[in-house]
C-alpha cells in the first residue's frame, strides 16, 4: 500500500499545525463560528447533535495494521472507546473535544493518515472497490489512480470552495463494488484494443433528495489525461454549478439542467486547453505509484483446500461463514474475507477499540498487513490463505465479529440517524437493530439469499437507501417518525434508483412491513437462485403493494 | 476600512474604486468598470490603463481582446463560500496570459489568502480585522508543500510530476 515520502509527511504535519492555529483562534474567540466552519469542515470536524464529530479519511478504504491500531488508540484516548465506519470508507468519532482534535490529527499524521477533506464543499475522500488488487474479476487496481487523485485534490487552491461537496469513486473490475454511478465523478478502469489502460468517465450521479444516475461522458480517457480531464470537469462545475440553492448545487443538477451532451462539450473544450499542460501524467509516475499497490508476494498454500474441506465438515458455523464471507481471490490458494460489522442486533459499522486492535493483529499475522473498509460498512482482509481461514475465523469469533451475513438481509447499511446526526429526522440504528434481530436466524437468512437493506435517517441519504434492494427513509411527519420504503434500488454496474412503494410505516410497524415484503418475494420467486432484486425487476412493485396495503388500496 | 495588501506590504494611495450609486470616483480615483462597461468603453475609445471588476457569474474569456489595455482586474468573492473567482483567476493567468495586477475584492479572509496567491491573485482588498492584523504581522497561514501545479511559480516538488514546493521568499 501507499507509503508517505518526506513530502507527504511534511504536508500533513504542516496541515495539522495550520489547523491547530485555526482551532486556537476559534477557542480564543478571534474566529467566529461562521468563518471557522468551512475551515474545520475541511479538516473533518463537524458540529453534531451532541458534540463535535471527527471524520477521518481512509483513502480508498485501505489501512495497515498500524493505522487501524492508531484508530483504536484515538477511540480510547479522545473518544468513548468506539468508532463508526461509514459508507464513504471513512471512520468517524462522535465525542471528541474540539481542543483535543489537533492532537488527534497529529497522532494520525504519525501513521500517515489525516482527516483532510472528509467534509466541506471540496473534493472529498476518493473511494474505490474494497476488493481492489485482490479480486479475480479485476482489469486493473483502481487504487493507484485514487491515490493520484487524493494527492492532486488535497488543498487544491482552485477547488476548495466549490458549490457543494464533490465525490469521486474509482473501480477496476467488471463488477462495480464502488457504486461509481452514484458519485459526482465515477471512473471505471478499462483496457482498449491495444491493451492500454483508460477510464470510462461518468458524471453527475448522486443520492440525496434528488437521486440521479451518472451519465457516461467519455468512453475511454487515456490514463495520462486523468488529472487534466478531472480538472476540466471540476472547473466547469465550479464556474457553472448552481449556488443559489444548496439543494440544487451538486453537479448532478448541472448535468441535468445543462444536458449531458452540452456538459460533455464544455468539459471537452476545457480539457482541450489543459490536455498538454503540466497536469499530464508521466508514465513513470503512474508506475511508481502503482508499485506501492503491488500484490503481496503470496506463498503457495495448496494445503488450504484440503484443510478447508475438513474444517467445514467439522463445523457448520465455520462452513456458513466461509460460504458467505469469503470470496474468491486472484490466487486460488487465497480468499478475500469480509469481517461483518453487523452482528445480530448490533449497530451497523461500529467497532470498539479492542475489536480494532484485534483485527489489526489478525491482519498482521494472516493477511499481509492489509485491511480494507467497504462502503457497506464492513472490514475486509483482502489476502488470506485458505489454510489460515480457520485461525482467522476463531480470532473473529473471539471478538464477536464472525457474523456470517455478508450480502444477506442482516448486512444492513445504516446512517447514524437521529441518535447522533444534526441533519436527521428519524432514527436509523434502532430500526436496523430490530430488523437484524427479526431475521437473525442463519437458516432464514440463507433461505432469503442476497438482499441489501439500506436505511437513511433523512433525505440526505447517507445510508444509501435509494440504492438498497429495500431502502428505508426516515421522515418526520407531524412530530412523529415515519419510514418510507423504496424497492428495487441497486448500486452496482446496473445501478437503479428504488421506487417508493406507498405510504410510510410507523417505527413499530416497519419490521413487519419488511417481513411482508420478504415473504412476498419468497412466494413469487421462480427458483431459489432468483434474488430479491432479480425477482423485483421481473414482477415490478404491484405484488408488494398488494401485500403491504391490500389489493384494493391505492398507495397514497 | 478597506486596505490594499500585496506581498510587499500595504499599499498607499491605491486609486481603484468600486463605484456605487452613492460613491463615485473623484480626482485621482479610478473606477473598476463592470465587464459590460469595460467592453463598451474599450470598444469606443483608445483608452488604456483601465480597470474591470469580474463578478462570479461573468465569463472572463470576454476580456481576451482587451488584456493589454487593462491595468487591473478585480475578481469578486462576494462571500467566503463562493469560490468561482479562484477559477476566474486561474483562467486569466493561465489561459488568457494576463500579467498585470489581479486583485481579490469582497470577503477576503486570512485563511484563503494563501490559496488566492496560488491562483495568481497578487493584490487584496482586505476589510476583515483578523486578516488585516495578520497581514500586518506578515503571518500567512500558508503551507509550502503543494500537491498540484497552480498559477504561481513554484519549484518542482520531490517525487511526482504534479507536486510543487513554494519558492523561498526572495
Amino acid at each position: 500500500m501507499y507509503r508517505y515520502d518526506e513530502f507527504d509527511h511534511a504536508f500533513v504535519s504542516e496541515r495539522v499545525e495550520q489547523f491547530r492555529d485555526q482551532v486556537q483562534r476559534r477557542l480564543s474567540g478571534e474566529l467566529a463560528e461562521d468563518a471557522f466552519k468551512p475551515l474545520r469542515l475541511m479538516n473533518g470536524v463537524y458540529l453534531q447533535l451532541h458534540a463535535y464529530m471527527l471524520r477521518i479519511a481512509i483513502p480508498y478504504g485501505t489501512l495497515s495494521a498500524r493505522q487501524l491500531r492508531m484508530l483504536a488508540h484515538i477511540a480510547r484516548t479522545y473518544d468513548r472507546g468506539y468508532g463508526h465506519f461509514t459508507t464513504r470508507q471513512n471512520l468517524q468519532f462522535n465525542w471528541p473535544k474540539l481542543s483535543d482534535i489537533p492532537d488527534a490529527l497529529a497522532d494520525l499524521a504519525s501513521v500517515e493518515m489525516h482527516a483532510l477533506q472528509t467534509s466541506g464543499n471540496c473534493i472529498r475522500n476518493v473511494t474505490a472497490d474494497h476488493f481492489a488488487g485482490a479480486a479475480a474479476d479485476e482489469i486493473a487496481d483502481p487504487r493507484p489512480y485514487a491515490e493520484i487523485l487524493r494527492q492532486w485534490s488535497s488543498v487544491h487552491p482552485e477547488f476548495s470552495f466549490l458549490p457543494r461537496k464533490f465525490k469521486i469513486a474509482v473501480t477496476g473490475a467488471e463488477r462495480d463494488r464502488a457504486a461509481i454511478q452514484v458519485h459526482d465523478i465515477g471512473l471505471h478502469l478499462k483496457k482498449n484494443d491495444k491493451g492500454e489502460i483508460g477510464f470510462a468517465v461518468y458524471v453527475g450521479g448522486g443520492q440525496g433528495r434528488t437521486p440521479m444516475i451518472a451519465k457516461l461522458i467519455r468512453d475511454f480517457l487515456p490514463e495520462e489525461d486523468l488529472l487534466s480531464y478531472t480538472t476540466a470537469i471540476v472547473r466547469v462545475y465550479n464556474l457553472h454549478g448552481r449556488r443559489d440553492n444548496k439543494y440544487k448545487a451538486r453537479i448532478k443538477i448541472l448535468v441535468h439542467e445543462t444536458g449531458a451532451e452540452e456538459l460533455a462539450r464544455q468539459v471537452e473544450a476545457e480539457f482541450a486547453a489543459l490536455k498538454d499542460s503540466e497536469l499530464k501524467l508521466p508514465e513513470q509516475d503512474v508506475e511508481a505509484i502503482a508499485a506501492y499497490f503491488a500484490l503481496p508476494d503470496l506463498p503457495e498454500r495448496a494445503e488450504g483446500w484440503e484443510n478447508l474441506a475438513r474444517w467445514k465438515k467439522a463445523d457448520p458455523a465455520f462452513a456458513r461463514w466461509v460460504q458467505q464471507n469469503v470470496q474468491p481471490h486472484k490466487n486460488p490458494d487465497y480468499g478475500m474475507v469480509t469481517i461483518s460489522l453487523k452482528p445480530i442486533g448490533g449497530i451497523p459499522g461500529d467497532a470498539t477499540d479492542a475489536q480494532m486492535d484485534a483485527v489489526a493483529d489478525l491482519a498482521e499475522e494472516y493477511a499481509f498487513d492489509e485491511i480494507r473498509v467497504s462502503h457497506e460498512q464492513n472490514l475486509i482482509l483482502p489476502h488470506v490463505a485458505l489454510a489460515d481461514l480457520e485461525a482467522v475465523y476463531r480470532g473473529l469469533v473471539a471478538i464477536n465479529l464472525a457474523e456470517a451475513n455478508a450480502g444477506l438481509i442482516t448486512d444492513i447499511i445504516a446512517c447514524p440517524g437521529l441518535d447522533y446526526c444534526a441533519l436527521a429526522n428519524a432514527r436509523s440504528i434502532p430500526v436496523a437493530q430490530e430488523i437484524s434481530r427479526r431475521f437473525g436466524s442463519p437458516e432464514r437468512q440463507a433461505e432469503i439469499g442476497e438482499l441489501k437493506i439500506k436505511i437513511s435517517g433523512c433525505i440526505n441519504a447517507c445510508g444509501h437507501h435509494h440504492v438498497g434492494h429495500i431502502g428505508l427513509l426516515g421522515v418526520e411527519k407531524k412530530g412523529a417518525e415515519l419510514y418510507q420504503i423504496t424497492l428495487g434500488g441497486s448500486g452496482d454496474e446496473h445501478t437503479s434508483i428504488g421506487e417508493i412503494i406507498g405510504r410510510g410505516f410507523e417505527p413499530d410497524r416497519v419490521t413487519d412491513a419488511i417481513e411482508t415484503i420478504v415473504d412476498t418475494y419468497l412466494g413469487l420467486r421462480l427458483e431459489q437462485s432468483e434474488t430479491f432484486l432479480a425477482a423485483y425487476r421481473r414482477v415490478g412493485p404491484q405484488p408488494f403493494k398488494d401485500a403491504l396495503y391490500g389489493s384494493a388500496a391505492e398507495a397514497a | 476600512m478597506t486596505k490594499i495588501w500585496r506581498e510587499t506590504g500595504f499599499v498607499d494611495n491605491d486609486p481603484w474604486l468600486i463605484e456605487t450609486d452613492e460613491v463615485k470616483a473623484t480626482g485621482e480615483q479610478k473606477p473598476l468598470l463592470s465587464l459590460d462597461e469595460l467592453i463598451a468603453k474599450a470598444d469606443g475609445s483608445n483608452d488604456a490603463g483601465l480597470g474591470v471588476l469580474i463578478k462570479p457569474a461573468d465569463d472572463v474569456r470576454r476580456l481576451e481582446p482587451y488584456l493589454d489595455r487593462l491595468a487591473i482586474v478585480a475578481v469578486a468573492f462576494p462571500a467566503f463560500n463562493d469560490g468561482r473567482a479562484f477559477s476566474h483567476a486561474s483562467l486569466l493567468r493561465q489561459r488568457l496570459g494576463y500579467t498585470s495586477e489581479l486583485r481579490a475584492v469582497g470577503d477576503v479572509l486570512i485563511d484563503q489568502v494563501p490559496l488566492m496567491l496560488r491562483v495568481g491573485i497578487d493584490s487584496f482588498a482586505v476589510t476583515n480585522a483578523t486578516a488585516l492584523k495578520r497581514l500586518a504581522e506578515n503571518r500567512l497561514p500558508a503551507i509550502p508543500h503543494h500537491y498540484q501545479p497552480a498559477v504561481r511559480d513554484a519549484e518542482a516538488g520531490k517525487g511526482y510530476s504534479w507536486r510543487r514546493q513554494a519558492k523561498p521568499a526572495a
